[in-house]
């Protein structure tokens, strides 16, 4: 089925001057994501292919309301970046196997799938905020300022949900809600940077060129917490 | 002089600042960390005390910007809900003041954890009891697992009989599903088969769960609330 990774991911990376045709792309992964998932049998979250699928399809689906915001119908660089990182992070899940083997009995709880599905949503909305940022930098529209903001804060819903539902999962699991290790640690300090982030913006208007910096830097954190801690550190969530 | 300082403590600036401060800190933190710490085998302040200052100094420093984190919350809700009391909709006025309550149950959350959590580790066969300090005992009736096509544990679980209130009783315990029985937590961390049956249990006891769940859900149901009354109306 690696075909229709192989498919979805040249739409997204070319389809970048027809929004319709990059959304159709997208669906193209969430059908590959899907008929992995059922394959499994649950929802495919474990091992880098998966994860990096279920990211990159993430940050397209979430991105797709933000391609046919009539303010952002303009923004011709918007598309074209959006399609880029959704086929970097489907590029990267390629060379890794599709492992199918079953779950771990300590995963195999739906606390574990909304936790970390929750995560993934979280991710792809920072990611598109640091998209924005960027745009705003370049252009200096306020919009894509607000944009970025909404999205920032939906993710940090997200978030805050999915580090709920982790605390959930690691009291019946581990018998504890926290533990200190450096997944953990960075969990706390992506969710503190976009407490700053959102709280940044009371700052007033001339604090606006360090909010779109902020949702830049967040991405950075969550690249770091999603993958750089699992590469570079030994971690309670290293599977 | 008590005005300036109260004002200082009081600003969003500061409060910036703090957050900053506590993700440098935890930040430098993940990478001076042994990975053979015994951070999460004992209560935190039990660890704090009896580690090496080198290992401890990024948790301590965590720490002092969380007292005056808390402290700025604290004095920032106070500020804005008398400042903002006759404007605007009760629940935009609300909703961020619970969030920030949510965010301080929390942290008393960990810091009754801190104190007074409890972790032990057990290896034990069928047949064997644990006591318990009441002298009531939990016998580990049958220990079971069933393996994967690749030789991987799909499942495992532990039968175990106890008496409460006088009356015999037994539960099946197993990953994600433990047994709370006086006070603490019964969690089954694995099962081997041969050349006996085996298996390996933690007790836990985490005196901060419920304070941590109440300040999730505060936290949460404010976020939605503040979410749903912000939806499509611009940001300030």
């Amino acid at each position: 089925m690696k075909w229709l990774l192989f498919t979805a991911t040249g739409i997204t990376l070319f389809g970048g001057f027809r929004r319709p045709l990059l959304a159709t792309g997208i669906l193209l992964e969430l059908a590959y994501l899907a008929i992995r998932g059922m394959d499994l049998g649950r929802l495919p979250l474990i091992g880098p292919h998966d994860t990096l699928v279920f990211f990159s399809t993430s940050i397209g689906i979430m991105a797709l309301p933000f391609l046919f915001f009539p303010s952002l119908r303009d923004a011709e660089l918007f598309p074209w970046l959006t399609g880029f990182t959704v086929a970097f992070f489907a590029l990267l899940s390629l060379p890794f196997p599709a492992f199918a083997m079953p779950m771990p009995p300590v995963l195999n709880t739906l606390w574990f799938e909304l936790h970390v599905a929750l995560a993934f949503f979280a991710y792809a909305l920072f990611a598109i905020g640091a998209l924005l940022g960027m745009l705003f930098l370049k252009d200096g529209h306020r919009h894509l300022l607000d944009l970025q903001y909404k999205a920032g804060l939906v993710g940090y819903s997200f978030f805050s949900a999915s580090m709920v539902s982790g605390g959930i999962w690691g009291y019946y699991a581990w018998g504890t809600y926290w533990l200190w290790t450096p997944k953990e640690l960075w969990t706390s300090i992506l969710w503190l940077f976009y407490t700053l982030y959102l709280h940044l913006r009371l700052k007033g208007s001339s604090w606006e060129r360090a909010v779109a910096w902020g949702g830049i830097v967040g991405f950075a954190i969550t690249l770091f917490t999603y993958l750089g801690v699992s590469i570079l550190m030994k971690s309670s969530h290293s599977f | 002089m008590l005005k300036r300082i109260y004002d200082s403590l009081a600003s969003l600036t500061f409060g910036l600042w703090l957050l900053a401060g506590v993700c440098l800190a935890m930040a430098v933190g993940s990478f001076v960390a042994s990975e053979r710490s015994a951070i999460n085998e004992v209560p935190l302040f039990v660890w704090l005390r009896q580690a090496p200052p080198r290992e401890t100094w990024w948790l301590w420093l965590t720490l002092a910007i969380l007292v005056l984190l808390v402290i700025n919350t604290v004095l920032c809700s106070i500020d804005s809900l008398r400042a903002k009391w006759q404007r605007g909709s009760f629940l935009m006025r609300i909703a961020p003041q619970v969030m920030h309550l949510g965010f301080l149950l929390i942290v008393l959350a960990h810091l009754l954890s801190a104190s007074g959590s409890l972790k032990e580790s057990l290896q034990v066969r069928e047949g064997m009891t644990i006591g318990f300090p009441d002298g009531s005992r939990v016998e580990i009736a049958e220990l079971a697992a069933t393996y994967g096509k690749m030789g991987m544990p799909t499942d495992m679980s532990a039968t175990l009989r106890y008496a409460e209130g006088g009356t015999a009783r037994s539960a099946t315990i197993r990953p994600n599903h433990p047994l709370f029985y006086q006070g603490v937590g019964i969690y089954l961390k694995d099962v081997a088969l041969v050349p006996y049956h085996a298996g390996l249990l933690e007790i836990h006891k985490e005196p901060g769960g419920g304070a941590a769940l109440a300040g999730a859900l505060l936290f949460t149901v404010a976020n939605l609330v503040l979410l749903a009354k912000r939806r499509g109306r611009e940001p300030k």
